[in-house]
């Protein structure tokens, strides 16, 4: 029984003789963890995390929803009056600080800040050939996210060398929004200075991209002859499509007009409902748009939300292509094709036709993964901008903003029948009919002023913009927005 | 055997001739008539006596008439005969449950009863045979004080099992020690409840210390069953079958009823009516009733133990059998084989060497329960004008509902899974008798499970335009061409297969001695080492285009899909734990008790500056009745003790900062793979400390017919692991689990159990228990004060909350406060945007005038205030009764099963809507526009879920021997049995009794409720 005996001691030495804390270490190679500590050691790295901070410019579809939503160009929608309350109460500007979608933009947004800061706090570990150029796009995506922010909220919390920690929770308050413009300001000019004309694969940040956005933050803080000047950087390198609503196909993305475009797929096949917009490279935004229970040709079923009004359809001239390109009348539509639907809250009879479910243009999970890319910044709106900004600056060129104006209704008539002198009023009643439905028409009219007489319930001095999220102002101890 | 009973008979005929003084024969066998080797037997008031051999036979030389008898054995009542003729004697010993020289079984050893100075209860393997539970911890409801267990209706689910409240918001899974293996709780499944010796809940720190940072929510024992040395091998059998069906339905809307109420929501919303004709519609139908069966549950058992003089064993083979009440039997099961084979063999007069080795298959699928997809909630809400199957045999589709919700039965029928799950467990462990009760044993623990998985999502069809349809209706692919670029796309079903592989195991050495100075200090030390490894890997598969849209094919090898749609996964973690630990019982003349116990643990879960913890303990106790001054006929027995140490738990996985290869975007239409930075380390983080004292008082009365066990418990938990509520412009990546808060929780347990015979038929044995419980959280620093837990519904919203100053996981919403009956009513309330007359009135609970998010507080507590369990058992001759009830009182149910949007169907309350000033102060009015937001979480949605539950009632019937007594058997019994008899409760819904996890408790999705069952059995020994 020696054997037995021999176990035992065997089994007691073996024990004792472990060093206890060795077992109980734990190394993450174990599971096949990348760490921190082993990352930025190739180009590849570098490359990677400035595609991972790309990413979320696919979350910011409530952004774009809002914009119209917001604004006096569409309702709500939606099935019921409670269905997602935040985008309702944001219709009847009865939001307040407790409001998911808001909350939700606020921390999507900082994602995209931090993910670009991480690099920024990495960008001296290694040198490598491209590594200039890709950092300017690291600084263009920075200064997106830190615009929607203000343009949303206002005075936000700034922060720039690194991706914060835990450590690093409530420690900054809001800092004005004059000094997170400058900000934007600088790290686009910083941007425009080494990004490519061209980039090699569509959807990455191009100099063209970075002035034209300059220009947009320019514009934003009433720095009309900067914004001009930046505009006319941008001004003869693209070309309007001739069919105005060809480019809002498939077919059209990445067009000659696409200055700068948010990229989608629907190959990614993604199912989980739960990780939502953050894990799909679809367009969660689309399946908002579309019309309930819809059986019929080229459209397909959505959830009825930001159903434009009837005021908007009728704004419209005759003779003006952007009319159905913009909004589809589903009634009509209905009727000559013998289409079904079901009316949703607040039902208007019409639909966003830029942005709208099209059969087939989605993955497995149809609501998850429709392909449709964001058109951000179009030619067409480079052009309008130029010519507010060189209508209203302090030496106008109305040459200029006439010429740009024509551009764009020559394009939208098809003949130079239709043109109008490019006033102040008619370039701004020029972009709705432009870009509406693109996300752009609520923050237009609080730039310009005409909120107010515009929106119903619009209140200026807080209305202006939205409220910081209560869980912030609660968690991190942050000044709330006036009237909130 | 009848040859030789006859032979003791002429025997002792032929001796009771002669003399007064004589000797005398007889067996001695238990209740069932096992006979009982080793029984002593002493002439009372002499030192005369023997005891029986192998086969419970015993000879006494020279005993007279007049003399009494006294026959004691471990486990069992001992008897007192008085010798009046001497003809062979048959002595029966009942089995005392209650025995004071009963041991348990406790970590790294047994200590007897009445020496223990810590909280325990213990279920044995009459209770479990009794209540033939599916899962072994369904044993422990109402039967052990101290444990609540939430169980569910669905075949096979985990219960949730909570000793001594929550205390953790991270886990609060006990520990499960199955033959001193270390396993979890979702081990439990594949243990077969019939191979159980006995269970114990270890309750108190004095007892879990010495598990240390794995005792933290307390500690189930479980001790199989073995053979006896030197005993018959017997054999046993036992069959029963069972029908199970739910009593209950909710009710719903009829078809008409739903008519009219949805013309009146429309008209209310200022639109025109949806249904002209409503007269014609009749009663529709009622989805509940289409889809909850009947269903069959089966169980059978063989085993056999026994053993030679070096060896003993104990082999069993087990099969279940249970179809699932709702949906039923094709796509609801769960079945389950056993196989356990336990060896215990001398390999020399110093070394034992036990291997126990248990095998179980475990056979399932189920449809999707107690969540807004659950059959039950689309059965609850689905539109009842709908017919099950149109004229075409097709599954009737809604006219309004087109989004979401489906007919029951397509939903049933689109649900394609399956589950096969093989595991072995066990240990293999030597012991080595150095000296005279000092003994090492070195033992290996092992649990190696494998798990595969199947889904199938084929094509469906819902109706066109439904959202959940992916098919035409002839269950064909989708085809869209884009109209622009004439791109072909199609919809796809898709499979999906896993398996994952778990392997854990244990390897502990460790010494008992127990040894005795001057006679009177006793002395039992424990001293050991553990090393541990948990181990899990899986890797999934997915495909799509399963060929024919059939099940029949489903399979990854038979996708025809292409490359891009082929997909796979794959995750794996480690964990190690290593210790020591050590446990000192001293008792000074078996009055005095004294026990210290400590453990040193490390784990891999915790940040590098905090690897290790030692987690003491200490309890003192006092046995009153063994003083000389103590003289009390009717006190038989009394202890006071108390207990104080800690334990912990490292519910957590290790932390580091971690790049995430999961963000994409697209250039150029494809998918490019980027990275970013996923979670962020806390390199101080460490166990959760739990600080727990107890005091008890064990007493027995009147010869110990009656026992009582009463304790009070408090146990503070400081450290709560968290993940916190950081500034929101962190961004998201995985916060840092930290250590910020603490609970504490409270409560008494009293068992109350009598026991008596009457005359020689009658015997009578209940027992009461009851538990009380008050949990509360005490800190949360983080920013919020507290974090969310579980929630409902579509869009989402969070229900319950782990916050600072609450009872753990509160329902947290408005409170109602009737209905507004007119607009002054609303213009004299507090603002509350957009209600109208009609529309539920909100109490502004922080009376800042305004009705908003601030004014939500706490609405419910899903948690029991107390809990009682009373077991009754009669035998009468040949019969046997049992019965067992359960309360459960003071728990909050949430309604969360009701959608109440535009189309779905209603519940019965709606008919007394309010309909105008007057008409009704507690149901809102309907319509399709409802501004106020009627359906926000309220505490109209509350409702009280006490119960009380007739758990069990059985009657059985053993044959009388001389039936079968040529036969070979030895015992045969049949009986009936009623489970889940009767419920009494004021819950609107199925069943007040929901479990699904610690955070989720007591959210009624449309959970499974617990059937009836009806069923009938019998049990055979040979």
């Amino acid at each position: 029984m020696k054997f037995f005996k021999h176990i035992i001691t065997a089994s007691a030495i073996l024990f004792i003789g472990q060093s206890c804390s060795d077992y109980v270490d734990y190394d993450p190679i174990e599971n096949f963890q990348i760490t921190a500590d082993v990352y930025f050691q190739s180009a590849n790295d570098y490359e990677a995390a400035v595609i991972g901070t790309y990413d979320p410019l696919q979350w910011m579809y409530l952004n774009i929803l809002i914009g119209d939503i917001a604004s006096d160009n569409s309702l709500s929608g939606g099935e019921t009056a409670t269905d997602v309350i935040g985008l309702q109460q944001i219709d009847n500007m009865t939001h307040n600080p407790s409001n998911d979608n808001l909350t939700s933009i606020w921390k999507w947004c900082y994602e995209g800040i931090n993910r670009a800061n991480y690099l920024e706090q990495n960008k001296n570990k290694i040198a490598f050939d491209r590594k200039e150029a890709l950092y300017g796009e690291v600084y263009f995506l920075r200064a997106y996210y830190y615009f929607e922010l203000v343009k949303l909220f206002g005075d936000v919390p700034l922060f720039t060398t690194n991706r914060l920690t835990a450590t690093d929770s409530k420690s900054l308050q809001r800092v004005p929004a004059s000094e997170v413009y400058a900000q934007i300001e600088a790290d686009l000019k910083n941007a425009a200075k080494v990004l490519p004309t061209s980039q090699s694969q569509k959807g990455r940040a191009t100099k063209y991209a970075a002035q034209a956005l300059l220009g947009k933050v320019y514009l934003y803080q009433d720095k009309f002859t900067e914004a001009a000047s930046e505009f006319e950087k941008v001004i003869g390198n693209f070309t309007l499509v001739s069919d105005y609503g060809s480019q809002f196909l498939k077919a059209g993305e990445n067009g000659s007009e696409s200055v700068f475009e948010v990229q989608h797929s629907n190959t990614s096949n993604w199912y989980d409902w739960g990780f939502t917009p953050q894990g799909t490279e679809g367009n969660f935004g689309i399946i908002h748009n579309g019309p309930r229970a819809f059986g019929g040709p080229i459209y397909a079923s959505g959830w009825s939300f930001n159903v434009p009004t009837a005021d908007l359809y009728n704004s419209f001239e005759d003779g003006d292509s952007r009319k159905d390109a913009s909004i589809l009348d589903i009634v009509a539509f209905a009727q000559e094709t013998g289409a079904t639907y079901a009316e949703g809250y607040k039902h208007t009879g019409y639909f966003n036709n830029k942005y709208i479910p099209r059969a087939g243009e989605s993955g497995a999970q149809t609501e998850l993964n429709y392909l449709t890319n964001y058109r951000s910044i179009r030619y067409a709106d480079v052009l309008l901008m130029a010519a507010e900004a060189n209508v209203r600056a302090a030496a106008p060129n109305v040459a200029k903003a006439q010429n740009y104006l024509d551009l764009v209704r020559d394009r939208a008539f098809g003949d130079t029948e239709h043109r109008v002198t490019a006033t102040r009023q008619a370039i701004w009643a020029e972009r709705n009919f432009e870009l509406s439905m693109e996300g752009h028409r609520f923050f237009d009219l609080v730039r310009t002023k005409q909120a107010a007489s515009k929106i119903n319930g619009f209140v200026d001095g807080k209305h202006d913009v939205f409220p910081i999220p209560q869980q912030e102002v609660d968690i991190s101890g942050l000044t709330q927005n006036s009237g909130y | 055997m009848k040859s030789l009973l006859l032979s003791f008979f002429l025997c002792l005929a032929s001796i009771t001739m002669y003399s007064q003084t004589n000797e005398i024969q007889g067996t001695v066998s238990d209740k069932s008539g096992n006979p009982l080797p080793g029984v002593s037997i002493v002439v009372k008031n002499t030192t005369n006596g023997v005891t029986t051999d192998f086969d419970g036979n015993f000879t006494l030389p020279k005993i007279q008439s007049g003399e009494t008898l006294i026959f004691s054995y471990l486990g069992f009542v001992s008897k007192e005969i008085v010798v009046s003729s001497f003809k062979a004697m048959t002595v029966v010993l009942e089995d005392d449950t209650q025995s004071l020289e009963e041991v348990v079984v406790i970590g790294y050893g047994t200590q007897k009863v009445s020496q223990i100075s810590g909280a325990v209860s213990t279920v044995n393997s009459k209770s479990v045979e009794i209540l033939k539970p599916v899962r072994a911890e369904d044993a422990l409801q109402g039967q052990a004080s101290g444990v609540n267990v939430i169980s569910s209706g669905s075949p096979g689910a985990k219960p949730t099992v909570l000793i001594r409240g929550i205390g953790s918001s991270s886990g609060n899974d006990p520990l499960v020690v199955i033959d001193g293996v270390t396993q979890t709780l979702d081990d439990l499944n594949s243990l077969n409840p019939s191979d159980i010796e006995s269970m114990s809940v270890l309750k108190d720190a004095a007892l879990t210390a010495i598990y240390g940072v794995s005792g933290g929510s307390g500690v189930i024992v479980v001790k199989t069953k073995s053979g006896k040395r030197s005993g018959k091998t017997t054999f046993s059998f036992d069959s029963s079958y069972g029908i199970q069906e739910v009593t209950k339905t909710i009710p719903v809307l009829n078809a008409s009823e739903y008519a009219a109420i949805l013309n009146e929501a429309s008209s209310n919303a200022g639109e025109g009516i949806i249904f002209d004709d409503i007269s014609s519609l009749g009663a529709g139908t009622n989805w509940q009733d289409e889809v909850l069966i009947d269903a069959p549950i089966i169980t059978n058992n063989i085993t056999a133990a026994g053993g030679s003089e070096n060896t003993s064993f104990f082999l069993s083979g087990g099969y279940l059998m249970q179809d699932g009440v709702v949906g039923g039997g094709d796509k609801s099961y769960f079945n389950r084989a056993n196989v356990t084979a336990n060896f215990n063999t001398n390999l020399s007069e110093k070394f034992v060497f036990i291997a126990n080795t248990s095998y179980a298959n475990i056979k399932s699928a189920g449809l999707s329960e107690n969540n807004i997809g659950s059959v039950l909630s689309n059965a609850l809400n689905f539109d009842p004008m709908v017919s099950p199957y149109d004229a075409n045999g097709k599954f009737g589709i809604s006219e309004t509902i087109t989004q979401e919700i489906k007919n029951p039965l397509a939903l049933i029928d689109n649900t394609y899974n399956k589950g096969n799950t093989n595991k072995f467990f066990g240990k293999l462990e030597l012991e080595y008798d150095i000296i005279d009760n000092l003994k090492v044993s070195t033992r290996f623990g092992y649990t190696y499970t494998d798990v595969y998985g199947k889904n199938f999502t084929p094509l469906q069809y819902y109706g066109i335009g439904h959202n959940s349809t992916s098919a035409n209706e002839d269950l064909s692919p989708i085809i869209s061409v884009d109209p622009d670029t004439g791109d072909i796309t199609s919809t796809h079903n898709r499979i999906s297969e896993s398996r994952t592989n778990y392997f854990n195991f244990t390897y502990e050495l460790f010494g008992n001695y127990n040894f005795k100075i001057q006679d009177n200090h006793n002395f039992d030390i424990v001293l050991g080492l553990s090393v541990a490894k948990n181990t899990g890997n899986s890797i999934t598969a997915n495909a799509e285009d399963i060929p024919f849209n059939s099940w029949d094919y489903a399979d990854v090898s038979a996708a025809t899909g292409d490359a891009e749609s082929q997909t796979s996964g794959s995750w794996q973690y480690v964990k190690r734990n290593n210790s020591v630990f050590t446990r000192i019982n001293y008792d000074y003349d078996d009055k005095y008790l004294f026990s210290f116990t400590g453990r040193r643990d490390g784990s891999t879960s915790f940040g590098k500056n905090n690897k290790f913890a030692f987690f003491p303990s200490a309890s003192l106790g006092w046995i009153i009745s063994h003083e000389n001054f103590f003289q009390s006929s009717a006190v038989s027995f009394l202890k006071i003790r108390g207990s104080y140490g800690s334990v912990g738990n490292d519910n957590i996985s290790p932390q580091f900062a971690t790049i995430s290869t999961f963000p994409k975007y697209t250039f150029d239409g494809n998918i490019v793979s980027g990275s970013t930075l996923q979670s962020i380390p806390n390199d101080d983080v460490t166990w959760e400390n739990q600080v727990q004292y107890n005091v008890g008082v064990d007493a027995r009365f009147i010869d110990s017919k009656i026992n009582l066990t009463a304790e009070y418990f408090k146990k503070t938990v400081d450290d709560l692991l968290f993940n916190p509520t950081l500034s929101l412009y962190l961004g998201t990546p995985e916060y840092p689990t930290a250590n910020i808060g603490s609970t504490e929780s409270s409560g008494y347990e009293i068992s109350l159990g009598y026991n008596d015979t009457y005359g020689d038929d009658f015997n009578l044995n209940t027992n009461v228990n009851f538990t009380t419980i008050e949990n509360k959280v005490t800190a949360i620093n983080n920013g919020d004060k507290f974090i969310d837990g579980a929630g409902y519904g579509i869009p989402y919203t969070t229900l319950t909350r782990f916050e600072e100053g609450y009872a753990p996981f509160y329902f947290y919403g408005y409170k109602t406060d009737g209905i507004f009956q007119n607009q002054s009513e609303i213009d004299g309330h507090a603002t509350q945007n957009g209600a109208a007359p009609g529309d539920i009135r909100y109490v502004d609970v922080n009376e800042d005038g305004v009705v908003d998010g601030e004014d939500r507080t706490q609405i419910g507590d899903p948690y029991a205030d107390f809990m009682i369990g009373w077991n009754l058992a009669l035998n009468y001759k040949n019969f046997d009764f049992n019965a067992f009830v359960y309360a459960s009182v003071g728990g909050d149910v949430y309604r969360a099963y009701e959608r109440n949007l535009n189309y779905t169907n209603r519940f019965a309350g709606t008919l007394d809507r309010w309909t105008g000033e007057g008409t009704s102060n507690s149901e809102p009015r309907v319509t399709f526009v409802d501004t106020n937001n009627n359906r926000r979480v309220s505490d109209r949605y509350v409702e009280d879920g006490s119960y009380v539950r007739l758990k069990n009632i059985q009657l059985g019937y053993t044959l009388p021997e001389n039936l079968y007594e040529t036969s070979g058997f030895s015992n045969v019994r049949f009986y009936v049995q009623v489970k889940n008899a009767v419920t009494f409760t004021d819950y609107s819904g199925y069943d007040p009794e929901i479990s699904s996890g610690v955070s989720d408790t007591g959210i009624d999705r449309g959970s499974y409720p617990q059937p009836r069952v009806w069923s009938m059995g019998v049990n055979v020994k040979f």
